[in-house]
């Protein structure tokens, strides 16, 4: 799944360890997750928008495979 | 400085191992030679392991729970080693089955204390280190037991005579090996 996490971590000036720090997660998870690789829990998700305070479905781009 | 400290503990635990195979050739010079030279084999495969730069690249792990796991890890293994020399030593002085029984299941106390010790690591690391852990306890398991089937029938058709014990007694260590493995190929995925 796509997101705008690297984006908005960005913007407010974290490192990828900062914000694992904050979301209570490693470095490693806050990294599968920009890079699409890994997709965030329901309830990590709601942290991670409330973090930023966006709405998950701005931060979390669903792409509907045909 | 951390990475290397992190691998500190697979090294404890390849000494742990080299002194049980010495303990066990020393305290019960009857047992076959394969016994010590499988454990000297499997402290020889976790050293490699522990020198290897990828042995933690995949660790997510805080340092308190990784340091915690290390300690009740290392506590565990080494009564392990402690318990299974005097265990064998016992065993060659008690003669009544029961006690007998009781002696030689001296061992899976510290083991269950391993075993504690990497089910409160897989519960206290995130959401994504959790699946990677379990994804390799799934593929560790999975593994041993084609290998222990395939060797069933090969058993059975009397190509290979593995006695059973040993086969019994190497199956934990090997789901462990595997799962070691298991997890720095399931970790290259979410790098």
């Amino acid at each position: 799944m796509k997101s705008r996490v690297r984006e908005l971590r960005e913007a407010c000036g974290w490192s990828q360890a900062q914000l694992g720090e904050r979301l209570d997660v490693s470095r490693q998870t806050i990294n599968a997750i920009e890079t699409g690789k890994y997709d965030p829990s329901l309830p990590l998700a709601f942290r991670i928008a409330r973090e930023f305070g966006e709405p998950i479905e701005s931060i979390f781009l669903f792409e509907d495979v045909p | 400085m951390e990475a290397s400290s992190a691998r500190r503990p697979l090294r404890i635990v390849a000494l742990l191992l080299l002194a049980a195979a010495v303990a066990l050739r020393l305290s019960v010079p009857s047992a076959p030679a394969w016994t010590s030279g499988l454990i000297l084999l499997s402290a020889a495969a976790i050293a490699a392991v522990s020198l290897s730069r990828r042995a933690t690249a995949c660790d997510g792990a805080p340092r308190a729970l990784r340091r915690r796991y290390t300690r009740e890890l290392l506590v565990g293994m080494a009564a392990y080693v402690v318990v299974l020399a005097g265990s064998l030593v016992l065993l060659r002085h008690v003669e009544p089955p029961a006690l007998r029984a009781m002696v030689a299941l001296l061992p899976v106390a510290p083991i269950a204390l391993v075993l504690r010790a990497m089910v409160r690591f897989i519960r206290g690391v995130d959401e994504l280190q959790q699946r990677i852990e379990l994804e390799a306890v799934c593929i560790a398991a999975a593994c041993v037991s084609l290998g222990y089937m395939t060797a069933g029938f090969l058993q059975g058709a009397r190509v290979i005579d593995v006695p059973a014990s040993a086969a019994m007694l190497w199956v934990f260590p090997l789901v462990c090996g595997s799962y070691g493995v298991a997890k720095a190929v399931v970790a290259r995925r979410y790098r």
